[in-house]
């Protein structure tokens, strides 16, 4: 069992290893012009320098917590507005238009106009995460409450259930796939937005730095860097995946075992 | 709690009504917080001077070029995605082999941050328009394919095994019965890439400059034109609303099929 499976993953990755291998026998061979691009040893050679020297790790701290930062509050309020959306009627009709005019707006727009009002660095980039965290947090809780069978609602509320509880054991309890959905939405645009912000206004964070050595020309480095970007976007939505596996193990749709 | 039952158009008339008035009152507030001073005029400018700093945009015609040279960019690499995300989504589903080659590649790229791959499109191809639109073309073919892919696996068998006792051929199933089975989801998959596209040609414009509404966006912003600044925010928050309403009206006419 443990033997095949790692056979499965080994045929998985397989392609990936091929396109190295290719990549480095095509550079060996002069085919490729090691000034545009790199060969996949010398960026391995960058990328164990990098992690020695702690630039990296540092500037990917810097990135990760404004992501996370924004992430966090977005998702919080996201949710709180959300759920008061699908609640009250009123309190939709007054703020719809708001959310579905800022919905289309390209985040990044805001970039500049953050820049202005708060400088460069930490707030504009979180800022910037933080509202286009908000709008599918908002959208994927409002859907997941709003589509609550009045059944359930009824049967809660003839077995007592108070307003309070209504609210996190029913309609916050059956919007948790919509809102574990929104999340991973945001996750994604969490590291746009983080990466985006760091390039147009920062002077720290892995936006940057990829940035930089792209500007000075040290290509090895900046493929360096793109490559842990990759990785770590990559791990942090799988973690996402696995998290809402297990919250959501007791609902149907667990049953179908076939996420992504 | 549950929303009253009045006639229903004069309900959405009411809510019309509401929605308008919000948006008027959003003006409002900043025209009077503007007016009162609560802010310098260069972190807020008042509306009405906004308003003529957009009049004054679209009639010297940067703005108009501007929105041209942009929307070129974000259409034609959404064009490039969407056409080369259909085929290998297609192939995906239908041959194992490209499915093996495809899968790591399409797993490791999707969840990664796009934005940070400029650097390396703007070594490769310069800073204008072309390598604009293969990161645009990029960023939007991740869901292309995983959209395209999911919706030929989730073709309807009966069809498959009709068209196939009917003597269709394997190429001719591909392109008369598959591939229109998955217009509605493929359609909705660009319904998403489209504000994508949007948002990494701004991004990219304000970031490596070359033009367009993000490269004029992030000059007004270091010389401190506020009014220009707000101006082209509010056009590029016109154009997501005005392309989102677009493809729903399109939707509409030729897809309605598809519907429920």
């Amino acid at each position: 069992m443990h033997a095949e499976q790692l056979t499965r993953a080994l045929i998985r990755i397989a392609p990936l290893v091929l396109i190295v291998v290719l990549w480095e026998t095509a550079t060996l061979g002069g085919l490729v012009n090691t000034a545009f691009l790199p060969s996949p040893v010398m960026v391995f050679v960058a990328l164990a320098d990098l992690l020695n020297g702690g630039e990296i790790s540092k500037n990917l701290f810097i990135t990760l917590f404004r992501a996370g930062m924004g992430l966090a509050l977005g998702a919080i309020s996201g949710v709180w507005l959300g759920l008061m959306m699908a609640r009250s009627t009123k309190f939709r009709a007054w703020v719809a238009p708001i959310v579905g005019g800022t919905y289309s707006l390209p985040k990044s727009a805001l970039i500049p106009l953050f820049a202005l009002w708060f400088g460069i660095g930490n707030i504009t980039a979180i800022c910037a995460v933080y509202l286009a965290c908000l709008l599918p947090m908002i959208v994927n809780t409002f859907q997941g409450v709003i589509s609550t069978p009045k059944v359930l609602v009824w049967s809660a509320q003839t077995l007592g259930t108070g307003e309070r509880q209504m609210l996190t054991k029913i309609y916050l309890r059956h919007a948790l796939p919509d809102i574990l959905t929104g999340l991973r939405i945001a996750l994604g645009f969490s590291f746009v937005l983080a990466i985006s912000s760091e390039m147009i206004a920062s002077t720290s964070g892995i936006g940057k730095l990829v940035f930089l050595y792209g500007e000075n020309g040290a290509y090895d480095y900046m493929f360096a860097s793109i490559a842990c970007v990759v990785i770590i976007a990559f791990m942090c939505d799988r973690a996402m995946v696995a998290l809402s596996d297990w919250y959501l193990r007791w609902h149907e749709s667990a049953e179908k075992g076939d996420a992504a | 709690m549950t929303p009253r039952e009045g006639s229903e158009p004069s309900r959405k008339a009411g809510l019309r009504w509401r929605s308008v008035a919000s948006v008027l009152l959003l003006l409002a507030i900043w025209e009077a917080a503007a007016r009162a001073h609560i802010a310098p005029p260069i972190l807020l400018p008042a509306f009405s001077v906004v308003a003529v700093a957009l009049a004054r945009v679209i009639a010297d015609g940067t703005l108009p070029a501007d929105l041209v040279l942009s929307l070129y960019r974000a259409f034609v690499g959404l064009d490039l995605a969407g056409a080369s995300g259909i085929l290998i989504g297609m192939l995906m589903a239908r041959n194992r082999a490209v499915r093996w080659l495809m899968d790591p590649l399409v797993a490791l790229g999707f969840p990664s941050p796009k934005i940070a791959f400029l650097p390396v499109f703007v070594l490769w191809f310069g800073i204008e328009s072309l390598s604009k639109i293969l990161l645009v073309a990029f960023a939007c073919v991740l869901p292309i394919i995983i959209g395209t892919f999911n919706a030929a696996r989730a073709v309807n068998r009966v069809l498959l095994w009709s068209a196939f006792s009917l003597g269709t051929t394997h190429q001719a199933l591909l392109v008369r019965v598959v591939l229109p089975a998955c217009y509605p989801r493929i359609f909705a998959t660009l319904r998403i890439a489209l504000p994508v596209a949007l948002i990494t040609t701004f991004t990219a414009e304000m970031v490596a400059g070359g033009g367009g509404m993000g490269a004029t966006l992030v000059y007004s912003q270091r010389f401190f034109e506020s009014p220009t600044v707000f101006a082209y925010i509010l056009v590029m928050l016109g154009i997501g609303l005005v392309l989102d309403a677009g493809v729903r009206a399109f939707q509409h006419r030729y897809l309605a099929w598809a519907e429920g």
